[in-house]
C-alpha cells in the first residue's frame, strides 16, 4: 500500500518543485525511499505462499470502493476528452465514453457485487518479481532522466522544457504500476491499468509536436480499446454473475462460460504489450525521451500486459483461446525480428526486440505450463534490466552522438569506451549465448518438443528463425560498438560531459546484469521455479537442469566483451603502426585512405540491410493482417466459448 | 565401460584440431588432384600452423587478437559441451556464439575487405543456424534422448527417421564450410572480388586461430553427423568422408554464389526439408 501511495505523494510534490537543484534531492531521496521499500516488501511477504491483504485503513461508511474507482475512472475520463478535444481527435473519446458508460451502468445499477476487501491485493513471488523491478529499475531509470533529460533539453533548445511535469509522471506512472501488479480486484486494476495509458500518453507527447502528438495519440487509441476490453470482460462477467476476483478466476481451467470475458482480458493484454496487430504504437512510442523508453516501453508498463497472460495462464491454457494467444506472441516474434533486421535507427531494433521478447511470453503464456510461465519469467527478469539498460546507454549515445542512427555508432569503443562497455553487457544480457534470454529459448524449445500435433512443428519452426534473425541484428549492433580508430583527446573528451546520474543508473543496472546472470541457479530454485508450481496447483516437476558448464560458460560469456572493451580502448600503441587493407591504398589508423591526385578520404563501412531480399515495411504489413485475423478468430472463438 | 563424458569434452579439445587438421590436409591433396597436381604432403596444414604461430602478426587493433581467442575457445567448448554430455539444443545456441566471435573480429578492423566478409559472414549465421537449431531439436526429439551419449545409446535408428534433416544437413554444411558456392564471406585465393574476405586484415598467429576454430568446426559437424548414425558411429564418420569427399568436388566445379541465393536458398532447404521432416514427426507421436 505505502508503495503505491508514496510515489504518488512524491509525484505531486515534484509538480511544485521548479528548482532543478531541489529536483535533483527529492527525486534521488524518493527513488531511493521507494526502492527500499519494495526490496522490504519483497522480503516480507515474498518467502512463502501468496498473501491476500486488504486497505490498512477503513473506508468510511459513504465512500465503497466502487465510488471511490468511479470517482478515478471519471477523472481519467475527463481529462482524455478534454485532450482530444483540444487536439481534434474523435477515436478515444468514443473509447474512453464506452468505459464510462459500462462503469457507470453498473455503479447505478446496483450489479456490482460485494468484493471482500481483505482480499484486494494479491502478493506472490510473481507480483514480488515485478515490484523489484518496478522499485529498484524503475527508479534508476528515474534518477538517469536527472542527467539525461539536462542534455536532451541543450541538444534539442527547440523543445519547449516541461522537466517538472515529467517526473511527476513518473512517480504517477511507478504508482500506478505498483498497483497493477499487486491488485487482486478487476475493476481497481483496470484503473491502475489506465493510469498507466494515460502516463504512457502524456509522456510520449512530451515534445508537443504535431508529429509526437500523432504517436501518442496512436499508443492512447490502441491501449483504450484494450481498456475497454478489459471493462467489457468485467460487465460481462458481472452480468454472468462470475467472480471478479483475479485469483479466483484464474485458479483452474475456466469452463465456457468464463471465455468470452477471457478473451477480452486477453486483448488487453495484447494491446498492452504492443503484439500484433497493436505493434505499431510502441514503434511511435520511441520518440519520447529515452528514459521514457526505457521506464515505460521496455522494462515495466508493457510488461503488464505480458503479467495479465500470465496470471491467465491457468485458465486458458489448453483451451482454443490459449493456442490463439499463443501463435499470436510467437508470430509477433518472429515477424518484428524479421523486421528488426533492416532497421537502422537503433531505438527502433531495441524497440522491435522489446515486441519478440514479449512475443516469446506471450506464446509462453498462452500455451501455459509450468516450464513455459519458468521461461516467461525469466525473460521478463532479463528483459527488464538488460533492455532498461539498453534504452539508457542509447539514450546516453544519442546525446554525445546527436544521433540514434546505427551506422553512426561506428568505432563506439574508440569514442565513448567506457559507454561503449556498458552496452556491451546489456547486448550481452539480451542474447549472448548462453545467458538470460537463450537459457530461456533453450527451454522453450525444450517444451515445444512435448507438444503434439502440427502445433508443436509450427512453434519449433518459428522459434528456429526467430532466434537466428535476433543473432544477425544484435552481431551488426556489437560490430558498430567494436570497431576501433585511433581518435584524439578532443574526441575523447565527449564521454566526459555524461552526468553523474547517468554513470550511477547504468552501472547499477549493468553490475545488475552481471549478478542476475551469476545467480540464476538460485532464481530458478527459489523465486520462478516455486511461482511456476504454485500457478499450475497440483503439479511437481523438477526444471531445468542449469550445470556448472552453462554456468560457467554464462559469467564468461557476459563479462568477457565488456571487460575486453575496457581494456582495449586504453591501449594506445597501436596507433602508430596499424594500417589496414584498402587493395593497396595507403591507409591509415583513424580510418583514412590515400585517393587520387595525394589526396585523404576517410573511410566508410556500413552494415547490410538484406535490401531485396527482406523488405521490412511489407513483412510488417503481412505480419499486422495474419496477426489480426488470428485475433478476430481468438475473439470469436472466446464469444463461443469453445 | 562407463566412462564420464566430461572425459570425452576434454578429449574432443585435444584431438578435434589432428582430426580437422588431417582432413585439411587430405582436402587439398584431393582438390590437387582434381586440378591434375600432386599437391602438399598430408601434413602440410600442421607446417602452416606452425609457421604462422612464429611469424610477427600485423597489429591492426587491440580487440582483434582476444575476439579471435574468443572464437577458438568458444568453438572448442562447444564440442567439449556436445561430447561432455551438455544439452543437445543448447550447444546449437553455443555454436552460433563461437561463430558469431569471428565475425566481431574481423568487423573491429579497417579494412572494407575484411568488413564485407564480416557482414558475409554473419549472413552465412542467418543461413545456418535456423538449421542447426531444428536438426539438434530433432534429433532430441525422435531419439528421446537430450545428450550425446544419450542419442547414442538410443535404439532408435535417428537417420532413418530424419532422412530430410540428413538432406538438408549436406547443404548446410556446405554454407558452414564455407565451401564454394557459399564461400561468401572468405577465400583461400586472392583473385575474389573480396580477395580474402575476413581474414584480409588477418596476419601471423591471427590467422592460425582462424584455422584452428575452423578444424574445430569441422569436427563439430562430423560429430553431428555421427548423431545421425547413432547405432553405428563408424558409419556416421564413413559418411561424414564421403559427404566431404562430394564438398570438395562441388567446391571445384563451382563459382561463387551472391549472398542473396545462399540466403533465399538455405532457408528453403531448412523450411522444406527440415520443416517437413519434424512436421510428421509431431503429427504421428
Amino acid at each position: 500500500m505505502f508503495l503505491v501511495a508514496f510515489p504518488l505523494a512524491a509525484g505531486a510534490l515534484l509538480l511544485a518543485i521548479k528548482n532543478g537543484r531541489l529536483r535533483n534531492v527529492v527525486v534521488v531521496a524518493a527513488a531511493v525511499v521507494v526502492a527500499s521499500a519494495s526490496v522490504a516488501t519483497a522480503v516480507t511477504f515474498g518467502n512463502g505462499e501468496a498473501v491476500f491483504f486488504g486497505l490498512p485503513f477503513d473506508l468510511p461508511a459513504s465512500l465503497t470502493l466502487g465510488r471511490l474507482l468511479l470517482v478515478a475512472e471519471l477523472a481519467i475520463g475527463a481529462f482524455v476528452i478534454v485532450v482530444s478535444i483540444q487536439n481534434r481527435r474523435i477515436l478515444a473519446p468514443l473509447l474512453v465514453g464506452g468505459q464510462i458508460a459500462i462503469s457507470l451502468y453498473l455503479e447505478i445499477s446496483g450489479k456490482l457485487p460485494e468484493f471482500d476487501l481483505s482480499r484486494l491485493f494479491w502478493f506472490d513471488k510473481l507480483s514480488m518479481i515485478m515490484v523489484l523491478i518496478i522499485g529498484i529499475i524503475g527508479t534508476l531509470i528515474c534518477v538517469h532522466s536527472l542527467g539525461y533529460m539536462r542534455d536532451y533539453h541543450r541538444s534539442n533548445p527547440l523543445i519547449k522544457g516541461r522537466r517538472t511535469v515529467f517526473f511527476a509522471l513518473l512517480f504517477i506512472f511507478l504508482s500506478a504500476m505498483f498497483g497493477l501488479v499487486t491488485c487482486n480486484y478487476l475493476p481497481a486494476m483496470l484503473v491502475f491499468w489506465e493510469i498507466t495509458t494515460l502516463c504512457s500518453f502524456l509522456l510520449i507527447g512530451y515534445t508537443r509536436t504535431k508529429e509526437t502528438i500523432g504517436y501518442a495519440f496512436d499508443a492512447l487509441n490502441m491501449n483504450m480499446l484494450g481498456g475497454l476490453g478489459f471493462s467489457l470482460a468485467i460487465l460481462l462477467l458481472v452480468n454472468g454473475n462470475q467472480t471478479l476476483d483475479l485469483a479466483e478466476l484464474t485458479a483452474h481451467a475456466a469452463p465456457a462460460v468464463l471465455m468470452p470475458a477471457l478473451a477480452l482480458l486477453c486483448l488487453a493484454g495484447l494491446t498492452k504489450s504492443a503484439q500484433m496487430p497493436f505493434s505499431s504504437w510502441l514503434l511511435g512510442a520511441m520518440y519520447a525521451p529515452s528514459p521514457t523508453s526505457a521506464l515505460l516501453h521496455s522494462s515495466t508498463m508493457v510488461k503488464a500486459g505480458v503479467f495479465l497472460l500470465l496470471r491467465l495462464s491457468p485458465a486458458i491454457a489448453g483451451s482454443n483461446l490459449g493456442t490463439l494467444v499463443a501463435f499470436t506472441g510467437m508470430l509477433t516474434f518472429l515477424f518484428v525480428s524479421l523486421v528488426a533486421v533492416t532497421e537502422q535507427n537503433t531505438k527502433k531494433v531495441l524497440a522491435y526486440s522489446t515486441i519478440g521478447s514479449l512475443g516469446l511470453i506471450v506464446g509462453c503464456a498462452g500455451l501455459g505450463s509450468p516450464e513455459l510461465i519458468w521461461v516467461g519469467m525469466m525473460i521478463i527478469i532479463f528483459h527488464a534490466i538488460a533492455k532498461g539498460l539498453l534504452f539508457l546507454v542509447v539514450g546516453t549515445i544519442e546525446n554525445r552522438l546527436y544521433s540514434k542512427d546505427m551506422e553512426n555508432f561506428d568505432t563506439l569503443l574508440s569514442r565513448l569506451p567506457k559507454v561503449s562497455a556498458l552496452a556491451l553487457t546489456g547486448i550481452a544480457g539480451m542474447f549472448i549465448a548462453p545467458f538470460g534470454i537463450v537459457v530461456a529459448k533453450w527451454a522453450a524449445i525444450r517444451a515445444f518438443l512435448e507438444i503434439p500435433g502440427w502445433q508443436g512443428a509450427a512453434l519449433l519452426v518459428i522459434m528456429a528463425f526467430g532466434s537466428s534473425l535476433t543473432i544477425f541484428y544484435w552481431g551488426k549492433l556489437l560490430i558498430k560498438v567494436l570497431s576501433m580508430k585511433c581518435v584524439d583527446d578532443a574526441e575523447l573528451a565527449i564521454e566526459k560531459r555524461v552526468s553523474r546520474f547517468e554513470w550511477l543508473a547504468e552501472g547499477t543496472l549493468a553490475a545488475g546484469v552481471v549478478a542476475v546472470a551469476a545467480s540464476l541457479g538460485v532464481i530458478s530454485d527459489k523465486v520462478v521455479g516455486p511461482q511456476a508450481l504454485a500457478t499450475f496447483a497440483g503439479t511437481s516437476r523438477a526444471f531445468l537442469n542449469i550445470e556448472p558448464a552453462m554456468l560457467v560458460s554464462m559469467i564468461v560469456a557476459v563479462l568477457f566483451l565488456p571487460v575486453l572493451a575496457v581494456w582495449a580502448s586504453r591501449q594506445r600503441n597501436w596507433c602508430d603502426e596499424a594500417d589496414f587493407y584498402a587493395a593497396g591504398r595507403t591507409t591509415s589508423p583513424d580510418r583514412t585512405m590515400g585517393a587520387a591526385l595525394g589526396q585523404t578520404r576517410s573511410v566508410t563501412l556500413r552494415n547490410y540491410y538484406l535490401e531485396g531480399v527482406v523488405n521490412g515495411a511489407l513483412v510488417f504489413r503481412a505480419g499486422t493482417v495474419i496477426c489480426g485475423a488470428i485475433l478476430v478468430a481468438l475473439i470469436a472463438v472466446g464469444m463461443v466459448g469453445r | 565401460m562407463n566412462v564420464n563424458p566430461v572425459v570425452y569434452g576434454v578429449l574432443f579439445v585435444f584431438l578435434a584440431p589432428v582430426f580437422g587438421g588431417l582432413l585439411a590436409g587430405m582436402d587439398r591433396i584431393i582438390s590437387a588432384r582434381m586440378q591434375s597436381r600432386v599437391g602438399p604432403p598430408l601434413l602440410q596444414p600442421f607446417y602452416d600452423l606452425g609457421k604462422l604461430l612464429q611469424k610477427n602478426a600485423r597489429q591492426v587493433n587491440p580487440i582483434a587478437e582476444p575476439l579471435l581467442l574468443g572464437h577458438v575457445g568458444f568453438m572448442a567448448a562447444t564440442g567439449a559441451m556436445l561430447l561432455g554430455g551438455t544439452d543437445l539444443v543448447f550447444t546449437a545456441f553455443v555454436l552460433a556464439l563461437a561463430a558469431l566471435f569471428l565475425v566481431l573480429a574481423a568487423g573491429s578492423v579497417n579494412s572494407p575487405y575484411s568488413h564485407a566478409g564480416a557482414e558475409r559472414e554473419l549472413i552465412v549465421l542467418l543461413a545456418s543456424e535456423p538449421f542447426f537449431i531444428l536438426m539438434l531439436a530433432a534429433i532430441c526429439k525422435v531419439s528421446g534422448a537430450s545428450t550425446f551419449g544419450g542419442v547414442l545409446a538410443s535404439p532408435v535408428w535417428v537417420a532413418w527417421q530424419l532422412p530430410g534433416m540428413l538432406l538438408a544437413f549436406s547443404f548446410v554444411a556446405t554454407i558452414k564450410l564455407r565451401k564454394s558456392p557459399f564461400d561468401i564471406s572468405t577465400s583461400h585465393h586472392a583473385h575474389q572480388e573480396l580477395v580474402s574476405g575476413l581474414t584480409s586484415d588477418m596476419s601471423g598467429r591471427l590467422l592460425a586461430y582462424v584455422e584452428m576454430a575452423h578444424w574445430y568446426e569441422s569436427a563439430i559437424l562430423a560429430a553431428f553427423v555421427v548423431l545421425f548414425f547413432n547405432w553405428a558411429w563408424p558409419l556416421g564418420l564413413g559418411v561424414f568422408a564421403v559427404a566431404y569427399l562430394l564438398e570438395i568436388l562441388v567446391d571445384n566445379s563451382t563459382s561463387r554464389a551472391k549472398w542473396q541465393l545462399v540466403l533465399r536458398s538455405s532457408w528453403a532447404v531448412t523450411l522444406l526439408l527440415s520443416g517437413g521432416n519434424v512436421l510428421p514427426l509431431f503429427l504421428l507421436k
